[in-house]
C-alpha cells in the first residue's frame, strides 16, 4: 500500500467547449444561478491556426468551477447523430456508454436538491430523471450543449467499511482484468479471497485507531 | 459449500437477515462483512429484504467457490461452483 501524501484540494475547474454561449449562460447563470466568476478574452496565436476565443467560468460551489471555451467562427465537428458538443457518436453506440461521462455537482440536503429541480423544471431544460441510487439521490438533465449534468445529495455519510470494500474491489479488479475471464463472477471470487485474508485484520485496526468516516471519499 | 459475502452497511441489513431465516444457512461476521454459508444453495427473496433495485443488484461483495444462478427482481440464488 502506498504512503503518498494526499495533498490535492478538489476540482479547480473542468472545461468543455460550447457552440452556444447564449444558451450556456442562460442555463448555468440564469436558470441554475451559478455566478460567472472569471473569463479570459484571447486572440488566437501560436503556430497552429487557432481561432480567437472566450474562456469563461461558473462557480459551482466550494470554490470549484465549471468552465467553457467559445471559439469565434468555429463550426461543430461531424461524427454521428448522438452525443454532445464535444463528442459525436454513431447511431449504434449505446446510451449507457454515452451517459457514462457526466459531471455530478454536490448539494447538502433534499431541500437543496428539490430547489435545483424546481429551477430546472421551470426552464427549457427540465429534469429528465430523479433517481435514488445505493446511497445517493440525483437529478439529471442535459445542458444546452448536450452535456449530461447530475445534481446529487448523499442519503447518509459514507462509512469506513465502504472505503475498505472499495479497496478490495479495486485490488480484485486489477487481479482479474488481464486474466482469462475478466467478468463480475471472477472479480467476486477473487474479492471473497481478499475479504477472508484482510477484513478481520482491518476491523481490529479500526477498533485500535478509528479513522474518520468516509476518509477515502465516495 | 456455498459462501456469499455481503458488506455490513444499512442498505444490506435485510439481505443478511433474510438469508439467515433459512435454518440451513449460517451467517457470521468477518470484519465488516457478513459471511453467509450453506451446504446447498442460498436463496434470498428480494421483496422480503426491502432492497431497492440499485441496492439489490450491487449487494454481493464476494463469492467463495460459488456461482450466482439467479439474480433478478425476484431473488438471488447462489450455488456451489
Amino acid at each position: 500500500m502506498t504512503e503518498l501524501q494526499h495533498r490535492v484540494r478538489g476540482v479547480d475547474h473542468v472545461a468543455y467547449p460550447t457552440f452556444d454561449p447564449k444558451g450556456t449562460v442562460r442555463f448555468y447563470r440564469d436558470v441554475l444561478g451559478f455566478p460567472v466568476v472569471h473569463s479570459i478574452c484571447a486572440a488566437g496565436w501560436g503556430p497552429e491556426k487557432h481561432p480567437d476565443f472566450i474562456h469563461f467560468f461558473f462557480d459551482i460551489g466550494n470554490d470549484d468551477r465549471l468552465a467553457f471555451f467559445y471559439y469565434f467562427g468555429l463550426e461543430p465537428f461531424e461524427g454521428g447523430p448522438q452525443g454532445d458538443s464535444y463528442s459525436r457518436f454513431a447511431a449504434d453506440v449505446p446510451v449507457y456508454f454515452i451517459r457514462s461521462r457526466h459531471l455530478a455537482i454536490h448539494v447538502d440536503s433534499e431541500e437543496d436538491l428539490l430547489e435545483y429541480r424546481r429551477r430546472l423544471d421551470l426552464s427549457e431544460w427540465p429534469v429528465e430523471m430523479q433517481i435514488q441510487h445505493e446511497t445517493i439521490e440525483s437529478i439529471y438533465t442535459h445542458d444546452p450543449n448536450g452535456y449530461m449534468i447530475e445534481i446529487t445529495r448523499a442519503l447518509r455519510p459514507v462509512t469506513p467499511q465502504e472505503d475498505l470494500d472499495a479497496e478490495l474491489t479495486i485490488d480484485a479488479l486489477l487481479d482479474v482484468v488481464d486474466g482469462p475471464d475478466p467478468s463480475l463472477g471472477a472479480l467476486l471470487a477473487r474479492k471473497a479471497e481478499l475479504i477472508v485474508e484482510r477484513a478481520a485484520a482491518w476491523e481490529a485496526d479500526q477498533q485500535a485507531t478509528p479513522a474518520p468516516a468516509g476518509s477515502g471519499g465516495a | 459449500m456455498t459462501a456469499l459475502y455481503v458488506l455490513d452497511v444499512p442498505e444490506n441489513a435485510g439481505v443478511a437477515e433474510v438469508a439467515g431465516r433459512d435454518p440451513a444457512v449460517t451467517v457470521v461476521r468477518i470484519g465488516p462483512y457478513f459471511e453467509i454459508t450453506a451446504e446447498g444453495p442460498i436463496v434470498i427473496d428480494r421483496r422480503a429484504t426491502g432492497c431497492r433495485h440499485a441496492v439489490w443488484y450491487s449487494s454481493v461483495a464476494g463469492l467463495g467457490r460459488s456461482r450466482i444462478t439467479q439474480h433478478d427482481k425476484d431473488a438471488l440464488r447462489v450455488e456451489p461452483a
